[in-house]
Formats: C-alpha cells, structure tokens, sequence
C-alpha cells in the first residue's frame, strides 16, 4: 500500500509541475464543450437568399416579405439580375436563388397552376435538404393565408410531441458525448504518453531497481489519472449544466459506477499502447487511432452507426465508447434506470475485464 | 547558400525514411482515418426506426405506413398495436431502450375523418436525445404526409416550387466530406510535425549537435519545413487519390491551383507548428497544443456544420481560423471547378494569415535556436 502511495505521489508531482499540460487538462475539457455546443449546431437557420422577383407585383413582394421575415432565410446581398440563377449566386454569395417569374400575382388570384423556380447550392448537402423543405413549408403557409377565413382544409395533421429534449437542443446530445470523449483522452492518452515517457528517458529502470512490484508501480502511476479523469468528467458536466442548460435526470451515482468502468477500460487500452512502443510520439499516435478516432467517429458520438457499413458497425461494438455513451445519454437526458441501461453496461464490464488482464499481463512480462 | 541547405534536406530525408514506424504511420493513418471518416460521416439521417401504432387499421391508415416506408427515411419496426389505448408509457420504454427512435399514433376514426374531407389528426411523437435526427425526421414525416394528404383528397396546391441543385445534384454527403478530411488531414499533420519535431532534437539534445555545424539556425530550420512540405504534399496526392478512385468525389475545378493554394496555406500551418515549439519545452506538451490548435480550428471552420449555423460571436471568431478560408477554397476547386477571382477573398485571407505567422514564427524560432 505504501509504495503505491509514494508511486502516485511521485507521478502527482510530475503532473502538477508540468503547468503547461495541466492548463490543457483542465481548460481543454471546458472550452470542448463550449466549442461542441455552439459550432456544432444542426440546426439550420439563417441561410443566405436571393429572390429574382420578375413579377414585382404586391403578391410577389408579400411572398418575398415571408421569406426574408422567416428565422430561415436572410436577405443575401443584392445582386446584378442576371437571368442564370448561378451567375445570380455566385454574385450575391447565396445559397440559394428564388426566381419569380412574371405572371405570379395573376395564378394566385386565378388559383392557375405556376411554378417558383429554386436554385439551391448542393455543395453543402445538409443545409441544401434543408432549404428546400423550409421553402415549400413557407410557400405553403403563403397559400393557407389566401384561402377564405373558416376554410377546413381537408388532409392529415400532424400533431407532435418531442420527448427528453422538448426544444431540440444540439447540445443536449453533444455533452454526454463529450464526456466520454475528455476520459477517454484523459486515461488512454496521457497514461500511455507517461509510460512511454519513462521507458524513452530510460527513468523506468530506475524505478523498477525500487523495491515495487510492476503492479504496485503500475497501479500508482494509473490512479492519480482515473482522479483527473473524474473531475474532468464532473467539469464538463457541470459547465454544461450551467452554460446550457443540459438535464441531469437520472441517477448520479449510477452514472459514477459506469465512469469507473469506463475510465478502466480506457486506462487498460493505454497501457497497451505504452508497452508497444518506444516513443512517446508513437505511443501518442497509436492513442489516438486507437481510441480517439474510433471513439469520435464511430460511437455515435455525431454520426448515427446504423447509417454506417456493416463492417464499421462490427467495428463501432468492440469501441468501449458505444456503450458508455448509451449509458450517459440514457442517464443524463432520459432517466433510464439500471434495468435499462444493464446490456451496453455489461458489455462494457466484459471489454474492461478482457483489455484490462490482457493490459496487465503485458506490461508484467514487458516491464517487469 | 544552397550546399548546406541541400545537405540538411537531404540528412532529414534519411531520417525520415530510416524511422520505418513512424513513416507507415505517417502514411497509413490518413488512408485509415479517409476511409473511416469517408463511410461513418454520413450527415443525411435516413432509416430512422419508427414504431407505428395503428388503432384505425383500414386500407387507408395502411397506405399511409406504406407511403412512410417507401422512400429511404423510415424503417417501421414491427409494432402494430390493436388496442385503442395511448400507448405512451410503452414508447417511454421503448425509446429508452434505443428501439425505437419514432412513433406515428393513427387514432381510430382516421378514415372515416380523411374520406369524408375533414381534417384528420395523427400523432407524431420523437426522441430528442438526438436533436438533429429528431427535427429531420419531423421534416420527413410532414413532407410525407403533405404528399399523401393531396393524392387522397385530389386536392393539390396550384403554386409549387419546383426546386434545382447545383454543384451536387445527388446530395451525396462524402462529396462535401471528403475534401474537408483532406484539410483537415493537412492541418493536423504538419502541424503536428513541426511542432514535435523541433521539440524533439531539442529534449534529445541533437539540437545543438547539428548547430555546432557551418550550418546557419535558417538553413537547418528551411531543410526541416522542406520536408514536411514534400510530406504533406504526398499525404494529400495519397488521400486525393483515394477519394477520387474509391469515394468516386468529383474534381472539377484544377488541381494545379489546389497546389499552390495548399501551399499557400501550409505556410499557416508549419508557422503555427513552429509558434508552438518556441512554447513548449516537451513533446508532451506541443502534441497537446498542436492537438488542441487542431480540434479549434476543425470545429470552427465549417468542416461539421455550416459557419452560418454558429452564433454570431462565434461566426466572427472563425473570421480568425485560417481553416476557414482553406476549407472554402478546396471544397470550392473540387465540387464548384471555383477559379481564382471566385476565391479572391479566401486567397487573400490565407496569404495574410500565412506571410505573418510564417514570418513571425520564423523570426522567433531562428532567434531561439541561434
């Protein structure tokens, strides 16, 4: 017990005289969530248009005074009225071109078929879906307002009902993920990094001439890193908490339970790194192919895994950050309780206890 | 001049080859990283898994399901309930669980309400954990219903918008994607270089080896940036390759201005990566400031989610990420064929940005390592 202690003693020393990567440890986690909260915006409002109005009729213009009004589309600036929607984009810096041409006011009034013409920019593929749903839902409201008061509109209605995230915040659904993403940083990435620290200064052999077993000095070295770990865990949450309003609905001790698996899970992936490798720039890259790009990408972090190849699917079941980030999700934002959120947390005790004994079988041959 | 300069080239240019694990490295991870970045982001939400619970059951309530799946957005798991009863509480478990992610509710009398041109309602109930793929899928839903409302009732609106895509007609998303993986494959790579590698002689001390030399502190620091320059032009051709070949994402725009462009903008990049060896004293800590400058300037540019989609604050701010420009200009020449007076202002963006931090950078570094 004691040399454990003297061990983690030592390694706190390294980490807090090491000012410059402690600033990144602690401010890294708050400004990701900030920068994930505001930038990773899905929600698609303010898109630059420009309406080509050939009609210039009262009609045309209330039409384009609905559009421009819409939380959706702004005024893009004015441009030449060339009659190729492109050149009229390009000019105006659009993302999309409205083109009225003459004879509008008369179908309206006449109720005669027309046709609005919409020229969308499809280099950004989610914004150009979006644009093209916004303008037929507005033109649509355009002509409900000319039907005569009273009129019931035959057809089905839809009424909607969004649960645990009432106002669709982004946020909400980026926080829990990026914590799982700060542990996962924390625990792999700075633990293989200080163990291959060791072995390229050539410190390590002087530390096992000590009288500590490999798993004392292992066990040391590791726990004031699941430390840092959980209060980052607890920083982002709580910074998320106050700056967006994320929910915490479930049980905090529960979610605590998972973490520590979790954070082992990760510890386990960076001590196998570390025993790998002789550098520390290798064991930094292999860290973070290993653990970061997998857990970013295919978690379901931002990208949904069922809309993936089967192969990245198999894939995305063996990244201990799939399950975690079911479990924090289900926690924080829904509620769930053990009795759901019992499968993807027992998958995650099988891959902590596979990579943790084949971790630590490794690093006492390798080491020891 | 030039001997010691092609000398110190040349030295790096072996090192480099001799270190066989860092070069597979080097060059396999951005084929890995493309190829997985290139299938999982997929930023069109399709095949969400909707439960249907019908308490109608007609040949009407049944077409509605069928128009519902037909296209690729819904998957109906299979859930027909028979019971007239709000089954509320079982969607709460069922979309805890991560079964369901939608429910449609056709009350009874649905039919009876549409056929006999009254409104009918139906009740649409999402998960929002995942806010974007809720709000989509609500999109869906109404377009879908608007449809099949007007082919019941005949009643069609007389002013449609008949709607065009330039640039992408199919909206296929790694088209967009794939030419933002490369900057940002670019950006993380050399700065990642530059910034350990300087830092490394220095913590091994073969710094001051090489500086005891007839070779001046500019020669040694121009041979290294040369490297990483040849470096970060192959790790591009590579990743443009698999793009093109396997991704099949167009290349309209010319290559050749992409190249000088890329070149233009890597003088940010190796300036910002050589800013942070003059910082840092470990390897350690310049991977965490290259790493960290990288995720910044990544979630900023417009890489994810468009910049117009970010608060204003936050809009100006990324007026300062040069990541911002490169991304705009690559996407521009690959999926526009964009030409120089089209890019005007991201040119000149990028040459302010890159002759002051390359300057400055350079300038400071030199001094140090003299």
């Amino acid at each position: 017990m004691r040399q454990i202690r003297f061990i983690a003693q030592k390694e706190i020393y390294h980490i807090l005289r090491d000012v410059r990567s402690l600033v990144i440890i602690f401010v890294m986690p708050m400004l990701m969530t900030v920068l994930y909260g505001y930038a990773i915006n899905m929600d698609i409002e303010h898109v630059p248009l420009a309406i080509v109005d050939q009609d210039q009729t009262a009609e045309s213009r209330t039409l384009i005074e609905r559009f421009y009004r819409s939380r959706y589309f702004f005024r893009a600036k004015a441009a030449p009225e060339y009659n190729d929607p492109e050149q009229v984009m390009r000019a105006a810096g659009a993302a999309a071109v409205l083109f009225i041409r003459p004879g509008f006011e008369r179908a309206v009034q006449n109720k005669t078929d027309f046709e609005l013409g919409l020229t969308i920019d499809g280099s950004e593929t989610s914004q150009a879906a979006a644009v093209q749903g916004y303008a037929s839902a507005l033109l649509n409201e355009f002509l409900q307002d000319h039907l005569p008061p009273g009129t019931e509109v035959p057809g089905v209605r839809l009424s909607q009902q969004v649960l645990y995230n009432p106002d669709l915040q982004s946020s909400h659904f980026f926080v829990p993920g990026i914590v799982a993403i700060i542990l996962l940083m924390i625990s792999a990435l700075l633990t293989s990094i200080t163990i291959a620290r060791e072995k390229e200064t050539g410190t390590l052999e002087q530390l096992l001439t000590a009288p500590v077993t490999p798993i004392q000095l292992l066990i040391g070295k590791l726990l004031p890193y699941i430390g840092i770990a959980f209060i980052d865990g607890l920083l982002v949450i709580g910074f998320a908490k106050v700056l967006f309003a994320v929910p915490f609905v479930g049980s905090f001790w529960l979610l605590l339970v998972v973490e520590l698996i979790y954070v082992t899970t990760a510890l386990s992936i960076g001590i196998l790194v570390s025993t790998g490798v002789a550098t520390q720039q290798l064991a930094m890259q292999y860290a973070l192919l290993l653990t970061m790009l997998p857990s970013v990408m295919l978690s379901g972090f931002i990208f949904a895994i069922k809309n993936m190849p089967v192969v990245l699917q198999m894939v995305s079941r063996i990244v201990p950050a799939t399950y975690f980030l079911k479990v924090v999700r289900g926690i924080m934002l829904k509620g769930s309780g053990f009795e759901v959120l019992a499968a993807p947390a027992g998958f995650l005790l099988i891959l902590q206890v596979v990579l943790l004994t084949i971790a630590v079988r490794r690093f006492r041959t390798r080491i020891g | 001049m030039w001997r010691p300069y092609i000398g110190v080239v040349r030295k790096e240019l072996i090192q480099f080859l001799r270190d066989k694990n860092a070069l597979r490295m080097l060059f396999v991870m951005p084929v890995i990283q493309l190829l997985l970045l290139g299938y999982a982001i997929q930023t069109d939400v399709k095949k969400l898994w909707l439960d249907v619970y019908d308490a109608d059951r007609t040949e009407l309530s049944r077409q509605l399901i069928a128009a519902l799946q037909a296209g690729d957005y819904f998957v109906v798991t299979d859930r027909q309930v028979q019971s007239e009863r709000t089954p509320v509480w079982q969607l709460d478990e069922r979309f805890k669980r991560g079964e369901a992610e939608m429910a449609l509710i056709i009350p009874p009398g649905f039919a009876e309400q549409l056929s006999t041109n009254h409104p009918a309602h139906v009740g649409w109930v999402a998960d929002g954990t995942d806010a974007n793929a809720a709000r989509i899928g609500i999109g869906y839903a109404g377009q879908i219903l608007r449809k099949f409302s007007s082919d019941v009732t005949g009643m069609r609106p007389f002013v449609e918008i008949r709607s065009e895509f330039l640039y992408n007609p199919e909206g296929e998303s790694r088209n967009f994607m794939v030419p933002g993986i490369v900057a940002t494959l670019l950006t993380m790579i050399t700065l990642m270089l530059t910034a350990m590698a300087i830092v490394r002689e220095r913590e091994l001390g073969t710094l001051e080896q090489v500086l005891v030399t007839p070779v001046t502190s500019f020669t040694l620091l121009f041979g290294k940036l040369t490297m990483f320059v040849m470096a970060a032009m192959l790790i591009m051709g590579l990743s443009l390759t698999v793009g093109i070949l396997w991704f099949r994402v167009p290349f309209v725009g010319s290559p050749i201005l992409l190249v000088v462009l890329s070149l233009l903008y890597l003088m940010t990049t190796l300036g910002v990566g050589m800013f942070i060896s003059t910082i840092t004293a470990t390897q350690q800590q310049a991977m965490f400031y290259a790493w960290f400058f990288s995720i910044f300037t990544m979630l900023t540019s417009g890489y994810f989610t468009p910049v117009a989609n970010m608060p204003i604050w936050l809009q100006r701010i990324t007026l300062l990420n040069p990541m911002r420009y490169f991304i705009e200009i690559i996407r521009g020449i690959m999926m526009k064929g964009a030409g120089v007076a089209d890019l005007s202002h991201d040119i000149l963006a990028l040459a302010v940005f890159g002759i002051v931090i390359f300057t400055f950078s350079t300038l400071r570094l030199g001094k140090r390592l003299a």
